[in-house]
């Protein structure tokens, strides 16, 4: 490089500060050389991007330190989201309270145009506490129902029957499977 | 052959619920069906589930028949079986009536020494329990 063109750059960069303060922002900008898009940068940013290999005492590179930040930015991150989750599942929550509230504002109102208010009242409050004091899984259970009704039949002539063809069934059933 | 029974099916199922209503029949001939077909299952889980019922129903017919018959109950060749019928025994509320039938078997004649033996280590546990 001969002597002028060296004072040419110097005079480029003497009295151009503008475009030189530019080129040297951008080059320490690390959002200019990561895509961390919403994610939060926790590393130090005024340190210069020139030194890309700096090694630190445990050994962590500038570059490492950089894909730790993103790492940490996309936790915060995913703490919003299950913040968000359980927002949901509050709003959930609120929206079958009401419907449950509805309901028994609704079968109050069925007792009350069917008979005399007070009394129809009474019916629509009794029914309700009826409904909410039963065993709901009583309700479902069709087996216990199915065992009490053969209970209730002759053990010899039809209940005998009935258990040695289930029995032979399953017998066949496991000569079948083996 | 050791043969893993699926407990999930319906005929599975249709055997549990006979069982089961066997157990609250108030009929004692509910005794003798469990007795001829239960008890004499060539299935494991049939055996164990028909030792149970006899010894929910806690009479002393259907306790004779787990307690004092061999190849039944707690003298079942399947250990998995005999565990089962000790382990409802000692689970009854009112041990009273298999005491009992315990006591009658260990002092009873023409009974085998192995049916003695058992019932007399079992009358032991229950006797802890």
């Amino acid at each position: 490089m001969s002597t002028i063109e060296r004072v040419s750059q110097w005079s480029h960069r003497i009295f151009n500060t503008t475009a030189n303060e530019q080129n040297v922002r951008r080059s320490s900008n690390p959002f200019a050389q990561s895509n961390f898009q919403k994610n939060i940068l926790m590393e130090d940013v005024f340190e210069s991007s020139d030194k890309k290999h700096v090694s630190f005492t445990g050994g962590i590179t500038q570059g490492t330190k950089r894909i730790y930040s993103t790492f940490v930015g996309s936790i915060n991150d995913f703490g919003k989201k299950f913040y968000d989750g359980i927002e949901s599942i509050k709003e959930f929550g609120l929206r079958m309270k009401d419907g449950i509230v509805g309901m028994w504002n609704k079968a109050v109102e069925l007792g009350n145009t069917e008979l005399h208010p007070i009394e129809g009242l009474k019916n629509g409050y009794s029914a309700i506490k009826n409904v909410l004091a039963t065993d709901m899984g009583k309700l479902f259970n069709t087996r216990e129902k199915e065992v009490a009704r053969l209970a209730k039949l002759d053990p010899q002539s039809e209940v005998k029957p009935m258990l040695s063809d289930a029995v032979k069934a399953l017998e066949e059933e496991i000569t079948m499977a083996a | 052959m050791n043969i893993t029974i699926n407990k999930t099916t319906k005929t599975y199922n249709r055997v549990s619920d006979i069982i089961d209503s066997l157990t609250i029949n108030p009929n004692p001939e509910a005794v003798a069906v469990l007795e001829e077909i239960g008890t004499n299952s060539s299935i494991d889980e049939v055996r164990e589930m028909t030792a149970r019922a006899l010894v929910k129903r806690n009479e002393p017919a259907s306790l004779s028949v787990v307690i004092t018959q061999r190849g039944k109950g707690i003298n079942d060749m399947s250990t998995v079986v005999a565990m089962s019928t000790i382990n409802c025994l000692l689970s009854l509320e009112d041990k009273e009536e298999a005491m009992k039938v315990l006591e009658n078997t260990i002092s009873g004649e023409g009974i085998e020494e192995d049916v003695r033996e058992n019932a007399r280590s079992v009358k032991a546990l229950m006797a802890l329990s």
